[in-house]
């Protein structure tokens, strides 16, 4: 496992907890050197492997779930012609 | 400032972009709309709405720009302006609460829901997405934007009109609702949760 500098040291030197970090993570603001990083101190650091697991797994089933895809194909071309008939075009 | 930039497109260039930027993110612009108001005529009655204010202001749009996030701040405009006042409710949420939460100390203290893989991977049903309805308007919204759409801090503030801090302080804590909320479920499917 290589040392690496922690990334996510803001420039003023404040190092962020393991929730920060797993924050950016999650809300995808992450570089790749900060996701190298992450993927490495998880080794070391069970809660925020267990957290991870459970926070990756909510977002893939959201994204599964709740998504537009669900969306019917009618109602969107029903959605589409409507407001083509309303503006003319 | 966006406003020097207006634009002055014939018509046929007009329709193109409404046609080709603008159309294809009718999906997401729907659910969006059924999962801030929970209703599907509602929802039609949005996106409608939307599109025709997005043809209404093309000028104000500058050709291959981020369409989709103009389209959801408008969106998000008229859910607050039409919509929301009729509704009666206003947002229950503190947030001045929330952003000192968030800057506290306490912020890795907490009690985290001892969730498992396991009993999400049991919830087959409308589960999450009841759990994610069931959170306060501004919380879905940040949960909708970031985790369904993909935006970036950077266009979830314009969108909100609101602070790059302010979006990640009401990401963290809608993250939180919605796992307690899912905690209680598993609970219920008789997974153990402390």
């Amino acid at each position: 496992m290589s040392q690496l500098t922690n990334p996510f040291i803001q420039p003023d030197g404040t190092k962020p907890s393991c929730m920060q970090m797993l924050q950016i993570i999650l809300d995808e603001e992450a570089t790749p050197e900060q996701k190298e990083f992450f993927a490495g101190h998880m080794d070391k650091c069970m809660p925020c492997f267990k957290t991870y697991e459970v926070d990756m797994t909510i977002k893939e089933m959201l994204r599964i779930k709740c998504r537009g895809d669900q969306v019917s194909h009618d109602l969107v071309e029903q959605l589409k012609n409507q407001i083509k008939q309303k503006i003319a075009i | 400032m966006e406003e020097a930039l207006r634009q002055h497109y014939p018509e046929k260039e007009k329709n193109e972009i409404f046609n080709n930027e603008f159309l294809p993110h009718i999906r997401s612009m729907y659910n969006f709309g059924y999962r801030l108001t929970l209703d599907q005529d509602d929802a039609k009655d949005l996106v409608q709405d939307t599109y025709l204010k997005a043809y209404r202001f093309i000028e104000s749009f500058q050709k291959g720009t981020n369409a989709k996030a103009w389209l959801f701040r408008i969106l998000k405009n008229s859910f607050i302006n039409d919509y929301r006042k009729k509704s009666k409710e206003p947002s229950k949420v503190d947030y001045q609460e929330v952003e000192t939460y968030y800057n506290s100390e306490d912020v890795d203290r907490q009690i985290t829901p001892d969730l498992r893989v396991e009993a999400l991977k049991d919830m087959i049903g409308d589960e999450i997405s009841n759990a994610l309805n069931a959170l306060d308007v501004d919380f879905r919204t940040v949960i909708i934007l970031c985790d369904l759409e993909g935006f970036k801090y950077e266009e979830m503030a314009k969108i909100l009109d609101i602070p790059i801090g302010t979006v990640r302080s009401r990401l963290h804590r809608a993250r939180q609702l919605l796992k307690e909320k899912l905690s209680e479920y598993a609970k219920q499917m008789g997974y153990k949760n402390t």
